[in-house]
Protein backbone atom coordinates (compact mmCIF):
# COMPACT_ATOMS: atom_id res chain seq x y z
CA UNK A 1 0.00 0.00 0.00
CA UNK A 2 1.11 3.31 -0.83
CA UNK A 3 -0.06 6.57 -0.80
CA UNK A 4 -0.78 8.71 -4.12
CA UNK A 5 -2.02 11.94 -5.25
CA UNK A 6 -3.62 12.38 -8.36
CA UNK A 7 -4.50 16.03 -10.37
CA UNK A 8 -6.99 16.02 -12.62
CA UNK A 9 -7.90 18.56 -15.02
CA UNK A 10 -11.29 18.35 -16.64
CA UNK A 11 -12.48 20.52 -19.63
CA UNK A 12 -14.15 23.28 -18.01
CA UNK A 13 -17.20 23.37 -20.38
CA UNK A 14 -18.52 20.09 -17.81
CA UNK A 15 -20.98 20.55 -15.55
CA UNK A 16 -20.17 19.75 -12.12
CA UNK A 17 -22.39 16.77 -11.82
CA UNK A 18 -20.62 15.30 -14.78
CA UNK A 19 -17.48 15.96 -13.21
CA UNK A 20 -18.38 14.32 -10.01
CA UNK A 21 -19.70 11.38 -12.57
CA UNK A 22 -16.66 11.12 -13.78
CA UNK A 23 -14.11 11.34 -10.61
CA UNK A 24 -17.08 8.47 -9.09
CA UNK A 25 -15.87 6.27 -12.45
CA UNK A 26 -12.09 6.82 -11.82
CA UNK A 27 -12.03 6.47 -7.93
CA UNK A 28 -14.08 3.21 -8.70
CA UNK A 29 -10.90 1.76 -10.22
CA UNK A 30 -9.13 2.52 -7.59
CA UNK A 31 -11.59 0.96 -5.04
CA UNK A 32 -12.26 -2.09 -6.74
CA UNK A 33 -8.61 -3.00 -5.20
CA UNK A 34 -9.01 -4.50 -1.73
CA UNK A 35 -7.92 -2.14 1.00
CA UNK A 36 -7.75 0.79 -1.48
CA UNK A 37 -9.01 4.45 0.29
CA UNK A 38 -9.71 7.37 -1.08
CA UNK A 39 -8.61 9.62 1.60
CA UNK A 40 -9.23 13.49 -0.10
CA UNK A 41 -10.60 15.12 -2.61
CA UNK A 42 -10.33 18.57 -3.31
CA UNK A 43 -11.93 20.81 -5.66
CA UNK A 44 -9.86 23.68 -6.92
CA UNK A 45 -12.44 24.37 -9.31
CA UNK A 46 -12.24 26.74 -12.74
CA UNK A 47 -8.91 27.78 -13.63
CA UNK A 48 -7.06 29.53 -15.96
CA UNK A 49 -3.93 27.51 -17.82
CA UNK A 50 -1.03 28.68 -17.89
CA UNK A 51 -0.83 27.74 -21.62
CA UNK A 52 -3.44 26.43 -23.98
CA UNK A 53 -4.31 22.86 -24.00
CA UNK A 54 -6.27 21.30 -27.03
CA UNK A 55 -7.19 24.77 -27.51
CA UNK A 56 -8.53 25.34 -24.00
CA UNK A 57 -7.60 28.11 -22.01
CA UNK A 58 -9.58 26.94 -19.08
CA UNK A 59 -9.58 23.74 -16.76
CA UNK A 60 -11.47 22.20 -13.50
CA UNK A 61 -8.73 21.28 -11.15
CA UNK A 62 -9.59 18.51 -8.49
CA UNK A 63 -7.18 17.25 -6.52
CA UNK A 64 -7.73 13.16 -4.95
CA UNK A 65 -5.48 11.32 -2.30
CA UNK A 66 -5.30 8.14 -2.22
CA UNK A 67 -3.79 4.77 -0.46
CA UNK A 68 -3.54 1.95 -3.17
CA UNK A 69 -1.45 -0.86 -3.92
CA UNK A 70 1.13 -0.45 -6.94
CA UNK A 71 -1.14 -3.26 -8.68
CA UNK A 72 -3.99 -0.68 -9.14
CA UNK A 73 -2.15 1.78 -10.62
CA UNK A 74 -2.14 0.55 -14.84
CA UNK A 75 -5.66 -0.10 -14.43
CA UNK A 76 -6.26 3.39 -13.41
CA UNK A 77 -4.21 5.24 -15.51
CA UNK A 78 -5.22 3.30 -19.11
CA UNK A 79 -8.76 4.67 -18.24
CA UNK A 80 -7.62 8.31 -17.30
CA UNK A 81 -5.78 7.95 -20.97
CA UNK A 82 -8.90 7.38 -22.73
CA UNK A 83 -11.18 9.91 -21.04
CA UNK A 84 -11.53 12.64 -23.37
CA UNK A 85 -12.76 15.09 -21.07
CA UNK A 86 -9.80 15.09 -19.14
CA UNK A 87 -6.78 17.27 -20.36
CA UNK A 88 -4.22 16.85 -18.41
CA UNK A 89 -3.74 13.79 -15.56
CA UNK A 90 -0.81 13.95 -12.49
CA UNK A 91 -0.28 10.51 -10.95
CA UNK A 92 2.14 11.29 -8.29
CA UNK A 93 3.90 9.20 -5.12
CA UNK A 94 2.02 11.51 -2.43
CA UNK A 95 4.52 13.18 0.24
CA UNK A 96 1.69 13.32 3.22
CA UNK A 97 0.42 16.49 4.50
CA UNK A 98 2.37 19.25 2.92
CA UNK A 99 2.81 22.00 5.78
CA UNK A 100 2.82 25.16 3.34
CA UNK A 101 4.67 28.03 5.38
CA UNK A 102 2.53 30.91 6.61
CA UNK A 103 1.29 33.37 3.90
CA UNK A 104 2.21 36.33 5.26
CA UNK A 105 6.31 34.88 5.76
CA UNK A 106 6.24 33.87 2.27
CA UNK A 107 7.07 37.65 0.09
CA UNK A 108 10.61 37.10 1.14
CA UNK A 109 11.50 37.44 -2.01
CA UNK A 110 9.90 39.88 -3.84
CA UNK A 111 10.85 42.90 -1.58
CA UNK A 112 9.05 45.55 -3.42
CA UNK A 113 5.96 43.87 -2.26
CA UNK A 114 6.81 43.39 0.77
CA UNK A 115 8.16 47.18 1.30
CA UNK A 116 4.61 48.22 -0.08
CA UNK A 117 2.81 45.91 2.17
CA UNK A 118 4.27 47.77 5.11
CA UNK A 119 3.96 51.22 3.51
CA UNK A 120 0.22 50.43 3.52
CA UNK A 121 0.40 48.92 7.21
CA UNK A 122 2.21 51.92 8.41
CA UNK A 123 -0.54 54.47 6.57
CA UNK A 124 -3.23 52.97 7.98
CA UNK A 125 -1.95 52.66 11.28
CA UNK A 126 -2.68 55.50 12.55
CA UNK A 127 -6.33 55.68 11.88
CA UNK A 128 -6.58 52.07 12.99
CA UNK A 129 -5.00 53.31 16.45
CA UNK A 130 -7.25 55.98 16.74
CA UNK A 131 -10.29 53.63 15.84
CA UNK A 132 -8.48 51.48 18.53
CA UNK A 133 -8.33 53.97 21.48
CA UNK A 134 -11.72 54.86 21.07
CA UNK A 135 -13.66 51.97 22.82
CA UNK A 136 -11.18 50.15 24.33
CA UNK A 137 -9.01 51.06 26.47
CA UNK A 138 -6.87 47.65 26.91
CA UNK A 139 -6.34 47.16 23.13
CA UNK A 140 -3.79 50.13 23.46
CA UNK A 141 -0.89 49.44 24.55
CA UNK A 142 -0.37 46.56 21.75
CA UNK A 143 -1.79 48.60 19.18
CA UNK A 144 0.90 51.25 19.93
CA UNK A 145 3.63 48.63 19.70
CA UNK A 146 2.70 47.45 16.28
CA UNK A 147 2.72 50.35 14.92
CA UNK A 148 6.25 51.40 16.32
CA UNK A 149 7.65 48.49 14.22
CA UNK A 150 5.99 49.51 11.38
CA UNK A 151 6.58 53.07 11.39
CA UNK A 152 10.31 52.03 11.72
CA UNK A 153 10.72 49.73 8.97
CA UNK A 154 8.91 51.99 7.22
CA UNK A 155 11.26 54.99 8.05
CA UNK A 156 13.96 52.60 6.73
CA UNK A 157 12.87 52.27 3.41
CA UNK A 158 11.96 55.71 2.69
CA UNK A 159 15.64 56.75 4.15
CA UNK A 160 17.33 54.95 1.92
CA UNK A 161 15.39 55.13 -1.55
CA UNK A 162 14.62 52.92 -4.37
CA UNK A 163 18.59 52.51 -4.68
CA UNK A 164 19.09 50.42 -1.74
CA UNK A 165 22.80 48.55 -1.87
CA UNK A 166 22.23 44.56 -0.80
CA UNK A 167 23.83 44.49 1.88
CA UNK A 168 20.47 47.85 3.84
CA UNK A 169 18.54 45.08 2.16
CA UNK A 170 20.12 42.59 4.55
CA UNK A 171 20.03 45.18 7.35
CA UNK A 172 16.53 45.87 6.77
CA UNK A 173 15.90 42.02 6.88
CA UNK A 174 17.81 42.20 10.04
CA UNK A 175 16.18 44.85 11.60
CA UNK A 176 12.76 43.45 10.98
CA UNK A 177 13.94 39.85 12.71
CA UNK A 178 14.65 42.12 16.08
CA UNK A 179 11.54 43.84 16.12
CA UNK B 1 21.84 39.55 -6.52
CA UNK B 2 21.16 39.42 -2.67
CA UNK B 3 23.42 37.90 -0.52
CA UNK B 4 21.67 35.34 1.31
CA UNK B 5 23.47 32.76 3.95
CA UNK B 6 20.74 30.30 4.55
CA UNK B 7 18.31 29.12 2.02
CA UNK B 8 14.91 30.57 1.94
CA UNK B 9 12.76 26.97 2.24
CA UNK B 10 15.51 26.29 5.20
CA UNK B 11 14.95 28.61 6.96
CA UNK B 12 10.90 27.77 6.79
CA UNK B 13 11.65 24.15 7.83
CA UNK B 14 9.94 23.41 4.26
CA UNK B 15 10.43 19.22 4.00
CA UNK B 16 8.78 18.91 0.39
CA UNK B 17 7.94 21.57 -2.15
CA UNK B 18 4.68 21.26 -3.31
CA UNK B 19 3.91 21.13 -7.26
CA UNK B 20 0.34 22.46 -6.72
CA UNK B 21 1.39 25.82 -5.16
CA UNK B 22 2.07 27.96 -7.87
CA UNK B 23 2.23 31.00 -6.18
CA UNK B 24 6.27 30.16 -4.67
CA UNK B 25 7.13 28.42 -7.50
CA UNK B 26 6.04 31.54 -9.94
CA UNK B 27 8.49 33.91 -7.89
CA UNK B 28 11.32 31.40 -8.59
CA UNK B 29 11.08 31.63 -12.28
CA UNK B 30 12.88 34.15 -14.79
CA UNK B 31 9.71 36.33 -16.99
CA UNK B 32 10.62 33.90 -19.59
CA UNK B 33 9.62 30.72 -17.22
CA UNK B 34 13.05 29.70 -16.90
CA UNK B 35 14.03 28.00 -13.53
CA UNK B 36 16.25 30.61 -11.31
CA UNK B 37 19.99 29.33 -10.85
CA UNK B 38 20.86 28.83 -7.22
CA UNK B 39 23.26 31.50 -7.65
CA UNK B 40 19.95 33.79 -7.86
CA UNK B 41 18.27 32.73 -4.94
CA UNK B 42 20.56 31.21 -2.60
CA UNK B 43 18.47 27.82 -2.24
CA UNK B 44 20.33 25.36 -0.93
CA UNK B 45 21.28 22.41 -3.16
CA UNK B 46 18.59 19.87 -1.33
CA UNK B 47 15.27 22.28 -2.19
CA UNK B 48 16.91 23.47 -4.98
CA UNK B 49 16.60 19.29 -6.87
CA UNK B 50 13.12 19.48 -5.30
CA UNK B 51 12.60 23.02 -6.69
CA UNK B 52 13.55 21.51 -10.35
CA UNK B 53 11.18 18.79 -9.76
CA UNK B 54 8.00 20.45 -8.35
CA UNK B 55 8.30 23.47 -11.21
CA UNK B 56 8.65 20.89 -14.02
CA UNK B 57 5.55 18.94 -12.61
CA UNK B 58 3.65 21.98 -11.83
CA UNK B 59 4.23 23.10 -15.93
CA UNK B 60 2.58 19.82 -17.15
CA UNK B 61 -0.17 21.13 -15.35
CA UNK B 62 -0.42 24.28 -16.99
CA UNK B 63 -0.03 26.16 -13.22
CA UNK B 64 3.37 27.98 -14.44
CA UNK B 65 3.95 28.41 -18.23
CA UNK B 66 6.63 26.05 -19.66
CA UNK B 67 7.76 29.60 -22.02
CA UNK B 68 6.05 33.22 -20.72
CA UNK B 69 4.95 35.79 -23.01
CA UNK B 70 5.46 33.63 -26.05
CA UNK B 71 2.21 33.90 -28.50
CA UNK B 72 2.44 32.11 -31.70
Amino acid sequence: MRDYEVVYIFKSSLTTEEIEGRLEGHHAKILSASGSEITAVEHWGKRQLAYPIDRNDNGYYVVTQFTASPAVLPDFERALKLDDDLLRHLVVLSEGELPMPALDDRGDDDRNGDRIRRKVDAAAAPDAAAAAGAPADEGDDAADEGDDTTDDAAADDAATGGDESDEDDADDVDAEREN
Amino acid sequence: MAFRKVCKFCERNVERLDYKDADTLGRLITDRGKILPRRATGTCARHQRQLGTAIKRARYLALIPYIQGYHS
